[in-house]
């Protein structure tokens, strides 16, 4: 039985979908600038030559990462289309369960009663699809999580680098204070992500 | 919801479904047609989601839920097919009419299991049972992709939103006076029909056409000479005026 409490519930949840999909273009707009930010900081290191001598594979670091960030928001975006789909169908599925349960209190006949188990069957299915697609999704902000954890680190190592790069300090310092703040961004990205998701887990139990 | 029966034959069957005392106040109140044989039905015009349920509940007193076979939807409007979603889990295998011009809009109520079947803008038929039913052209009355469904053997015209009236209250069934009724009918034809010209094509084509019935989807239906009534006065009404 599917109470207007429920309905509402499914539609909450969709608006959750729609919120971690949002948050997906902040991620993925940060760690293409983070891989623009890479190839210039190879650039000016090239010129500083030995000044900038461990910069150099500290730029491969934030290409590696970036890239990979950029590829498991891919991965997600994909699945994210899937996700829509399932919220979509949950919210379909809670409201033809809430329409037949008013033609039930109607007139009360098997067919609407059979309606009502096969819609409720569907019901669970879809929920469960939904679940395992949240479980995925959380698995790829997870690894995220780490990257960016690296790139923290990686921002700190470079700013004692640029430290030591003479007149070219100034630039690539510059490139450690931008991998500092995408990697904030991504994270507080993520973290809402992640925060969305246990509740929507939440929900779905 | 109640239903009435319009026609009864060997073959067929044709009920109108409408007048729902539950409807939320807001809402333009709806006819729906509910035409069946022995082993098939067709609804015309299903409605919105409002309607869903009580629909549901008033359509199986006649029939069985496999036997919906078919769907139509004259147009394009929330009120006509806006349920759609919801009939297509609840009888998934059938197929609905509706005005090829306005299938990328229609599936936005919601299909993936309902077969789309375009009706091309000159027309056709389908065969429910041992019955005919055809798509009459109705077009920019009022939608720019339009069509009425004509049974040659129960002589009824569903109409559409041709000959809708907007009446309140406890309403009743058929036009009983005509020169009364025009005050129900004139501002809904001159506001929401906007050319003269395919009203007059539509005229002249359903004077062709031998109607017992003329049952628009809004307000009371037409019988008899009220159905010469009304095409003489929407011959003479002057239409798209705003």
């Amino acid at each position: 039985m599917i109470s207007s409490h429920q309905a509402t519930m499914a539609i909450n949840n969709f608006v959750r979908v729609a919120n971690i999909i949002t948050n997906l273009d902040t991620i993925l707009s940060q760690a293409k600038n983070l891989s623009l930010t890479a190839k210039n900081a190879r650039v000016v290191a090239l010129r500083a030559g030995d000044a900038a001598f461990g910069f150099k594979p500290i730029t491969n670091f934030i290409d590696e990462f970036s890239t990979q960030t950029i590829k498991t928001t891919s991965e997600i975006s994909k699945l994210s289309n899937q996700l829509f789909s399932l919220a979509l169908a949950v919210v379909r599925c809670t409201d033809l369960q809430h329409q037949l349960n008013k033609a039930n209190s109607i007139k009360q006949h098997k067919c609407i009663v059979t309606l009502q188990q096969q819609s409720l069957c569907d019901l669970k299915q879809k929920t469960r699809a939904l679940e395992q697609a949240i479980f995925s999704l959380e698995s790829y902000f997870e690894d995220i999580q780490k990257q960016m954890r690296s790139a923290e680190y990686i921002a700190v190592t470079s700013r004692v680098e640029a430290s030591n790069a003479g007149e070219f300090s100034h630039s690539l310092e510059s490139v450690s204070d931008f991998i500092t703040n995408s990697a904030r961004k991504i994270k507080t990205a993520v973290n809402e992500n992640l925060q969305e998701i246990y509740e929507l887990r939440g929900a779905l139990r | 919801m109640k239903a009435t029966e319009l026609f009864n034959s060997e073959s067929h069957q044709w009920i109108v479904l409408g007048r729902d005392p539950a409807k939320p106040e807001k809402i333009i109140d709806t006819n729906q047609y509910l035409i069946k044989s022995a082993e098939e039905a067709i609804i015309l015009d299903p409605g919105g989601i409002e309607l869903f349920s009580p629909m549901l509940a008033g359509i199986l007193h006649h029939v069985q839920i496999d036997n919906i076979t078919t769907l139509f939807a004259s147009h394009q409007d929330p009120d006509i097919i806006s349920s759609l979603g919801l009939w297509d889990k609840t009888v998934p295998n059938a197929k609905l009419y509706a005005p090829w011009l306005w299938e990328g809009f229609i599936r936005h109520f919601g299909m993936e299991n309902i077969q789309y079947m375009p009706i091309k803008d000159e027309g056709g038929e389908i065969k429910l049972g041992h019955a005919i039913l055809k798509f009459i052209p109705a077009h920019y009355l009022h939608s720019s992709g339009n069509f009425n469904v004509y049974d040659p053997s129960a002589k009824i015209l569903m109409s559409g939103d041709i000959g809708a009236s907007l009446e309140h209250g406890d309403v009743p069934l058929f036009v009983d006076n005509f020169a009364e009724h025009i005050q129900y009918m004139e501002y809904f034809h001159r506001r929401w029909m906007p050319s003269n010209r395919a009203k007059n094509n539509w005229v002249a084509r359903v004077r062709e056409l031998d109607i017992d019935m003329m049952a628009p989807q809004h307000g009371r239906i037409f019988k008899g000479e009220m159905v010469a009534e009304f095409l003489e006065w929407f011959a003479k009404l002057d239409v798209g005026i705003a």
